[in-house]
């Protein structure tokens, strides 16, 4: 028993084969096909496989881990990698939710709509209303990122890598800082959280048990995913702008 | 996990005080419905016998307070607790017995504890027979008015309620169903046929 709780918590290291790593967290596989990887590694070890991607191992270690062990957390080692390398990760995952994962699970929303008639209609009519909206809400989320927080971050790493705090740069960061970014994850958590209990709890009878419980498990997927999104910009992006904003902040004089 | 709500009555005089108390309740998580007594013998109905009751009553208040009005107040009953605000130091406080007294003097802080102190009291006694999840004849009305587009002053208007029972309300409804978004509740609303696809905002 106590082997079983250790190996699923086991640190993935750069010298296991990547095979293994699947075999260990099938969940990873998103994660791992995130960094363009594709399947059929043979016997080939992480860093083996990186080096072949140009991917940076310690990297790509770190973003496993923390997907794979929620307590994982050296905030040290990914405070480390620039600025550059977190953005274009968090990037391929709000590709990825939109692209795959929201279209595979309105497709799959649409299936309900078979075991609906007449009247009865409206039951799938307001979830599949309910699920645009939440559509909406995450593609409006995800859009503020990319066109207004991205280009603040890199910015804000310019000027603070250059060590040149401009009027432009300090004005920027009085207009919008790093302390306005946390704010806006509530509402969009609250409607997959809804929508759970809802499929849970609520969905009339005549719907196919398989088909509920397949959505489910995709949402209970976009949820962990997203978590663990939500943590890395709460406990790498967001610290690290801030500690960058701050040194501008002090080292602008007019 | 979801508790079944408690029925609280506030008897006094002075909107700031009813005010501070709905305040200082608003900060314990804990799914309440509160009403407000003034003066009327309307509400002489609102203790529930298989609900329970929470009583908050002013020296001041029973002073004043017809004594039929605080006779049914203050009955014994399994149920209920009884919590007295003690705004008046020459009145004889223990007449009756009171489960809690809270002292002008007492900061937040203090009436937090003694406040969660008593709603520990509540969960030892024996559950009634409502099952847990179940919303109330009221909340379901809220949640109508809510699944329409109503806003909660909107509702307080058409309901003659205050908007922070509205939002008591609002509070108990999410806990009871799982259900935290207007959007969410207008599916759940939709699902028990509680409005009109027509109805939808």
């Amino acid at each position: 028993m106590f082997f079983l709780n250790h190996r699923v918590t086991m640190q993935i290291h750069s010298n296991m084969k990547m095979a293994e790593v699947i075999h260990l967290n099938y969940q990873l596989l998103p994660i791992i096909s995130r960094f363009e990887i594709n399947l059929g590694f043979g016997e080939k070890t992480i860093k083996q496989v990186c080096h072949e991607y140009s991917i940076d191992v310690d990297f790509f270690l770190e973003i496993i881990n923390s997907f794979h062990n929620k307590d994982y957390f050296p905030k040290k080692n990914l405070q480390g990698f620039s600025l550059k390398l977190i953005v274009e990760y968090l990037q391929k995952s709000h590709y990825y939710y939109l692209q795959t994962k929201i279209p595979h699970i309105e497709l799959l929303l649409h299936q309900i709509s078979n075991f609906f008639s007449g009247i009865e209609s409206a039951t799938f009519h307001s979830i599949d209303h309910f699920f645009t909206e939440y559509k909406n809400e995450l593609t409006d989320h995800i859009q503020r990122e990319e066109d207004k927080v991205y280009p603040y971050v890199y910015a804000v790493e310019t000027a603070f890598l250059n060590r040149n705090p401009t009027k432009e740069i300090v004005s920027r960061i009085r207009d919008y800082s790093m302390n306005d970014f946390k704010d806006e994850h509530d509402n969009v958590e609250d409607k997959l959280y809804d929508l759970k209990n809802i499929l849970i709890k609520y969905l009339p009878l005549p719907v196919d048990p398989q088909l509920c419980q397949t959505i489910l498990i995709e949402l209970f997927r976009l949820e962990t995913d997203l978590n663990d999104h939500t943590r890395i910009e709460d406990k790498i992006l967001v610290p690290k702008v801030k500690y960058m904003e701050k040194w501008i902040l002090e080292h602008f004089t007019l | 996990m979801v508790m079944e709500s408690i029925n609280v009555i506030i008897a006094d005089e002075s909107p700031l005080v009813r005010l501070g108390i709905i305040g200082i309740l608003n900060k314990i998580d804990f799914p309440f419905q509160i009403r407000e007594i003034t003066n009327s013998k309307r509400t002489i109905s609102s203790l529930h016998k298989e609900h329970k009751n929470l009583v908050i009553i002013s020296n001041s208040y029973i002073n004043i307070c017809p004594p039929e009005l605080t006779a049914v107040l203050l009955s014994k009953h399994k149920q209920t607790l009884r919590v007295l605000i003690h705004d008046d130091k020459s009145a004889f406080k223990t007449l009756p017995d009171f489960d809690e007294i809270l002292e002008p003097e007492d900061n937040e802080k203090v009436i937090i504890r003694k406040l969660e102190k008593l709603l520990g009291a509540f969960s030892t006694m024996k559950p009634d027979k409502n099952y847990p999840g179940e919303i109330s004849g009221r909340e379901k009305e809220v949640l109508q008015l809510v699944a329409m587009g109503m806003t909660n002053k909107e509702i307080a208007e058409k309901l003659f309620i205050s908007s922070y029972t509205v939002i008591t309300h609002r509070k108990n409804i999410t806990a009871k169903l799982g259900i935290k978004t207007i959007a969410g509740l207008t599916v759940y609303a939709v699902i028990h046929k509680l409005i009109a696809p027509l109805e939808l905002h």
